[in-house]
């Protein structure tokens, strides 16, 4: 077997036992709890690997992909609200379709300046939107958000939606690791690392950063449009830059130079802040105290330091092997 | 092999996780899952409620509890965060198998979790916020609320600016109140009141400064301009304080009156402003600790105080009132866990609360969920009764709950 058998052996393992963990989730619970938090941990993992695609591979700090989360969740929500829940799916595509709009025409603008000044650009869009949500009340309901977002169909069952939401959450992610890995992938990284010897090797540096701007912003749409119907409730929460910053702590938490790093911050942020947040107040103060012994130690995230782990034993073991 | 252990490992790791461990035997418990604001600004609310509750509690269960049943409470920080609070109520009746949802202080919370109370069908009590969509259109049936809404506030409002007219005539009137539903809906529901009652007004300055706005200079000399003599306000907490402190040394309050009729009246704003809390403003809460003059209310605060060294918020009541509706439904169906029955017990609910003056009882409005209470509106004045405050307020009027609930025309045309 050679190497590179093994690990795409090993990674297909580690979807395959990831996709069971979640499939079986409604199978060993009927706990409506524990598949609320397992659709959280879902839409939640789609946002953080996509924005994941901008900061991790790009080198591209979003501080306002909540934006375009945002706009998914409205876009379900105000469709539903105004025109009855059969609207819900055809709302999703819509959504979709105005964020490749937004995203391309506010990509364009963004992606002219780089570094701390695209950081703020965005930022500040997004916190533009937020504002627009937040005192249109008549249209959006202001601070009082959109309530009572059912999905039509045998999807309202809510197990049905869950698979609903984990068949969309895999595919996408597959989608976008496909991405990360194909040369297109690997031109974004080159654009991370030496923008100057990627456009001395003929390519484009900004159009490919207005590409994976585009898909980032277009996969955070879809996880927000998936959140409308989990909660039954959308808020202008979901706007405001806080949403964008949690997806940085959740990439930073479970390694940002991972594909799946993310995927996995996103998971244990809601299980810290579930479990510790049932007991006390003072979470933020545990998930901060988290955040600093990563970021000082564990600088490769709870994934990255894993491989690095496995790469050790691996490394010693070697000797021992036929 | 080593792949196949490994994902029976997961699987069985999976299974340990969620076989419920939380499996209630059949205890004699009501179980009440409570949310609330603990830090940040609104944290004082939350705080204070926590206490009230389990001041409530302990009187229940020291008693016996209700027909054999003891109350137990869990508190969450809902962090005022609507995506996190849904999580927890719907923690809290899967997996802690609650009878009661409870509490909430943000109207955005309160609208995320009635939701999950509707669809899971288990009964939501409302002890704090305010929104009139929760009792009007937005209501389902297993909310009920025993705290006042904005309308009410409103409307007493209302009536107290027309019996001014009556002996010191006005005209214009401005308003100031923070940016988000709350300070919207106070403002409309004020005009809609003073319209209903043919009350004529000019409106001469409408202003929104953000929610917890720290500088309200420019606001303040924009209303010294536009000289209302009504200046209705609609903050609520440490912004009521901040824009007072800074409104004093303009003369504001000595050209308009000012008027605060939903959260003004809040013992927060007396404590926190001592002496420098002028006299004359004309203001409203949802529960006075120095009104009505009852056993009831004088023990509310007195216990209260012995609890927790300082004197009740009006956050403190709602939560208070809330325990005892659920032991009154309870003591009425016999157990916890007959809902719809539940339902019914609390519609027809009469309930004794510590704001209810002597010869009145509170008492459950069957079409909205509301509960029906007197409102009053009062004017600050020396008073040392309650320290740190030196100012409280008197010279009361008082306003029937018919008089100040959402008239069936107004509901009807909202649940449109």
């Amino acid at each position: 077997m050679t190497n590179d058998t093994a690990r795409r052996i090993s990674a297909t393992s580690l979807w395959t036992i990831i996709i069971l963990i979640f499939a079986l989730v409604p199978i060993v619970t009927t706990s409506a709890y524990k598949i609320n938090v397992a659709s959280h941990i879902l839409v939640w993992g789609l946002f953080a690997v996509s924005f994941n695609m901008l900061w991790g591979i790009t080198g591209m700090l979003s501080f306002g992909q909540a934006l375009y989360y945002g706009l998914g969740a409205y876009s379900v929500g105000l469709m539903v609200d105004y025109l009855g829940s059969g609207w819900f799916l055809p709302a999703i595509a819509l959504g979709l379709v105005m964020v490749i709009i937004v995203s391309f025409l506010l990509g364009l603008l963004v992606i002219r300046v780089g570094g701390v000044y695209f950081t703020m650009l965005t930022l500040a869009f997004a916190q533009l939107a937020w504002q627009i949500t937040f005192k249109w009340y008549d249209f959006t309901g202001g601070d009082d958000g959109i309530q009572g977002i059912i999905p039509p169909g045998i999807l309202e069952n809510r197990i049905v939606y869950y698979y609903f939401v984990l068949v969309i959450v895999f595919v996408s992610i597959w989608i976008l690791k496909r991405m990360a890995y194909s040369p297109f992938g690997l031109i974004l990284r080159c654009v991370q690392q030496n923008p100057a010897r990627v456009r001395f090797l003929g390519r484009r540096v900004r159009r490919n950063q207005l590409r994976v701007y585009m898909v980032s912003s277009f996969f955070a749409a879809l996880a927000g449009s998936l959140m409308a119907g989990v909660d039954s409730s959308i808020h202008t929460d979901m706007l405001f830059w806080t949403t964008s910053g949690e997806a940085i702590l959740m990439s930073v938490l479970g390694g940002l130079n991972q594909f799946f790093g993310p995927f996995i911050g996103a998971a244990i942020f809601i299980l810290i802040e579930d479990n510790i947040g049932a007991r006390t107040e003072y979470w933020p103060l545990i998930i901060g105290s988290i955040m600093l012994v990563m970021v000082i130690l564990f600088p490769k995230g709870i994934v990255g330091e894993v491989l690095r782990l496995k790469a050790w034993f691996g490394k010693n073991g070697g000797g021992r092997q036929p | 092999m080593k792949k196949s252990t490994c994902i029976c490992l997961v699987v069985a790791l999976l299974a340990c996780v969620a076989i419920p461990f939380a499996v209630h035997a059949q205890d004699k418990t009501i179980r009440i899952g409570a949310m609330y604001p603990m830090t940040g600004r609104a944290g004082l609310y939350g705080i204070d409620s926590v206490a009230a509750a389990e001041m409530a509690i302990d009187e229940i269960n020291g008693k016996g509890g209700v027909n054999g049943y003891m109350i137990d409470a869990t508190f969450t920080d809902s962090k005022a965060r609507p995506a996190y609070a849904v999580r927890v109520a719907t923690r809290y009746i899967t997996e802690d198998k609650v009878h009661f949802l409870f509490g909430v202080v943000s109207s955005g919370v309160g609208l995320a979790v009635t939701e999950i109370s509707r669809q899971h069908k288990t009964i939501f009590i409302g002890t704090d916020h305010a929104s009139t969509q929760l009792t009007v259109d937005k209501m389902q049936p297993y909310y009920f609320r025993v705290s006042n809404n904005t309308f009410m506030s409103m409307a007493a409002g209302a009536l107290y600016l027309k019996e001014r007219k009556a002996t010191k005539d006005w005209t214009t009137i401005a308003y100031i109140g923070p940016d988000y539903a709350y300070g919207h809906d106070q403002w409309n529901e004020l005009k809609y009141n003073l319209d209903r009652l043919g009350v004529p007004y000019k409106v001469v300055g409408e202003y929104w400064p953000k929610l917890f706005e720290p500088d309200y200079t420019a606001y303040v000399t924009s209303l010294v301009r536009d000289k209302p003599d009504i200046l209705v306000s609609g903050f609520w907490g440490g912004d009521t304080v901040a824009f007072l402190k800074q409104a004093i040394p303009y003369g504001l309050l000595q050209r308009s009156l000012y008027f605060h009729p939903d959260a003004g009246g809040n013992y927060e704003l007396m404590s926190a402003m001592g002496d420098e809390l002028p006299a004359g403003l004309v203001l409203g809460a949802r529960h006075y600790n120095n009104w009505p003059d009852t056993a009831l209310n004088r023990n509310f605060a007195a216990e209260f105080k012995k609890r927790t060294g300082r004197f009740p918020t009006y956050a403190a009541s709602g939560a208070y009132v809330g325990v005892y509706a659920i032991a009154k439904a309870v003591e009425a169906v016999g157990n916890p866990d007959d809902t719809e029955a539940l339902v019914k017990a609390l519609e027809n609910l009469k309930l004794q609360a510590p704001w209810d003056p002597d010869g009145f009882t509170s008492y459950m409005r069957p079409d909205t969920h509301q509960l029906k209470k007197m409102q009053a509106i009062g004017v600050t004045m020396p008073n040392k009764d309650f320290p740190p405050a030196t100012m409280m307020l008197g010279d009361w009027k008082i306003y029937k709950p018919e008089d100040v609930m959402p008239p069936n025309d107004y509901i009807k045309e909202k649940r449109k």
